[in-house]
């Protein structure tokens, strides 16, 4: 029960009146590679934030390695939060740096690291998602899938155990998405972290190869494996896997997006 | 009517709590120097050229009032220390501080608020940082430092400003101008000249700061919150010169009785 790296008790949230969440618990062990899927708008960024500590719940708790997110308080919670990465869906790129100086800057701000090291660090991440060549150009001036793979870098700059990515494929060709989920693969293999991953598109929660859960109607449906994930008995977890028109998610938000 | 001002007082309650949050921030964390120094920089270099010039025109115009006034009264020997302590109790401090409204100000809210909406300062904190102490407190102090430098500036002008139409306009010589500055410009009107540039500089930045830290609702929320700034700036700006007043010549009052 204490093992779980990640666990959400009871948590309920909303933004003024209309509750978001409900209710909601689950628990992410150590070493996973956890996918969130839903329809739009049912709050997986919300979910996701939440475990970052970028947003409160209004009742129940977020527990990090058994830490209560909502009670700690500043330093100590800042060296929890230095254990999280985390990939923001719109990338949350710090536009007045350059790309370089973008995966610096955690090491510069954060762990007072030697500028030789940083100069290395920062030579080993662009490496590893292979965007070296764009090192002193800004964010603006790279392609949306470059600003993806920049924002994987920052994330994984401060070598989190726990990596959170916000829809890492949104936006991006086939190609380059299985691309992605792959180098997230395999830097998770690198370095034994944990990975949530949330993405609308069920061949990638398929090739992160982990547990898959669904939010939707202000819950969690933790579905399990590919295979427990296919033959689930949740009406809204068949109809949205198969991407079909009819079915009871027909009036959220999938169909008007 | 009631709304407005439930607004108004959640809007001071809000800022108070964020100034609280900032100051106990500067009490447990060291603000980043590298930082605060490039805000300075930018801060002063950014608002020099307009500073100066200000200062050069007020002390021209003050010098060229205060002709018409005291020539009467054959006075003119006075005509630069009036000025001048005109300028360092009342039109510079405001001066310095509207000027660094209209930039600084609005930049910094700008500045701030995309970085609110755009997510930037969550990431910041995602990442283990502190925001208060990586982006909020290197802004706020360089507002205050450089402040205090840009005072100095637009006096240094002012007094050239004046020097230059005390000999033109006013027909005395620069000696003239000179000689009574130290007299009429006691220490204890420097003192509330200073005062009045400390307030005013924590007013405004404790204004922008706090209303871009708070932006939200994209593009438009950074439009609002710039011009809420510069709204609450020009309020809080003029009840600070009051109240500031008010105090200065308390303290005067009670210098001259001692
Ligand atoms: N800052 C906010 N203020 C108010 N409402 C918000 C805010 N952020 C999100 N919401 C609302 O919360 C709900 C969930 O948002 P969330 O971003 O978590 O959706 P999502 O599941 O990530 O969708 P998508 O797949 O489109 O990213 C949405 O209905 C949204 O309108
Ligand atoms: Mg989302």
């Amino acid at each position: 029960m204490a093992s779980a790296l990640i666990e959400f008790r009871n948590v309920a949230f909303s933004f003024g009146d209309e509750p978001l969440l409900r209710d909601v618990s689950f628990q992410i062990q150590k070493g996973e590679a956890f996918s969130l899927i839903g329809p739009s708008g049912q709050g997986k960024s919300v979910v996701m934030k939440l475990m970052a500590g970028l947003l409160t719940p209004t009742a129940g708790e977020v527990l990090i390695d058994g830490r209560s997110l909502v009670t700690l308080r500043g330093k100590d919670r800042e060296q929890l939060l230095c254990r999280m990465g985390m990939l923001f869906q719109k990338n949350a790129l710090f536009d007045s740096l350059t790309v370089g100086e973008n995966v610096a800057f955690p090491l510069r701000e954060v762990r007072q690291a030697p500028e030789a090291e940083i100069t290395e660090a920062i030579q080993f991440y662009l490496e590893a998602v292979g965007i070296l060549h764009a090192k002193d150009l800004f964010p603006d001036e790279i392609s949306g899938g470059m600003q993806k793979r920049l924002g994987i870098a920052r994330a994984l700059a401060l070598k989190p155990e726990i990596v959170l990515y916000d829809d890492p494929t949104a936006g991006l060709d086939p190609i380059t998405s299985r691309k992605i989920i792959q180098l997230i693969i395999d830097l998770r293999q690198e370095y034994g972290s944990t990975v949530v991953a949330i993405t609308n598109d069920m061949n990638r929660a398929y090739q992160l190869g982990g547990r898959i859960a669904m939010v939707v109607d202000g819950g969690v449906i933790v579905t399990g494996d590919h295979d427990q994930t296919l033959a689930h008995p949740d009406p809204r977890v068949r109809q949205f896997i198969r991407g079909q028109l009819e079915g009871p998610l027909a009036g959220s938000g999938t169909v008007t997006t | 009517m009631i709304a407005g001002f439930r607004a108004i007082v959640d809007d001071v309650g809000g800022g108070l709590l964020f100034l609280g949050q900032m100051f106990s921030t500067a009490l447990h964390y060291r603000p980043k120097s590298h930082v605060v120094f490039d805000q300075i920089w930018k801060v002063t270099l950014n608002s020099l050229s307009t500073t100066a010039l200000a200062g050069f025109f007020v002390g021209a115009i003050m010098t060229v009032q205060f002709t018409l006034q005291v020539k009467e009264f054959g006075a003119l020997g006075y005509l630069g220390g009036l000025a001048t302590s005109g300028t360092i109790r009342e039109v510079g401090p405001l001066l310095i501080a509207f000027m660094l409204s209209g930039k600084v100000g609005a930049f910094t809210s700008a500045e701030l608020g995309t970085m609110r909406v755009t997510e930037q300062i969550d990431a910041v904190r995602c990442l283990g940082a502190n925001p208060f102490q990586e982006i909020i407190l290197p802004r706020y102090i360089a507002i205050i430092l450089s402040s205090f430098f840009l005072l100095a500036v637009g006096l240094f002008m002012s007094i050239a400003g004046g020097l230059l139409l005390g000999v033109v306009f006013s027909g005395i010589t620069a000696e003239e101008y000179l000689r009574h500055i130290p007299t009429i410009v006691t220490l204890p009107s420097i003192v509330s000249g200073l005062f009045k540039c400390l307030v005013f500089a924590l007013v405004l930045a404790s204004i922008c700061t706090y209303k871009g830290f708070t932006t939200t609702g994209g593009a438009k929320g950074v439009g609002r919150a710039v011009v809420a700034t510069a709204v609450a700036t020009m309020v809080g700006l003029v009840i600070a010169d009051f109240v500031t007043t008010l105090i200065a010549e308390a303290i005067l009052s009670m210098a001259m009785q001692a």
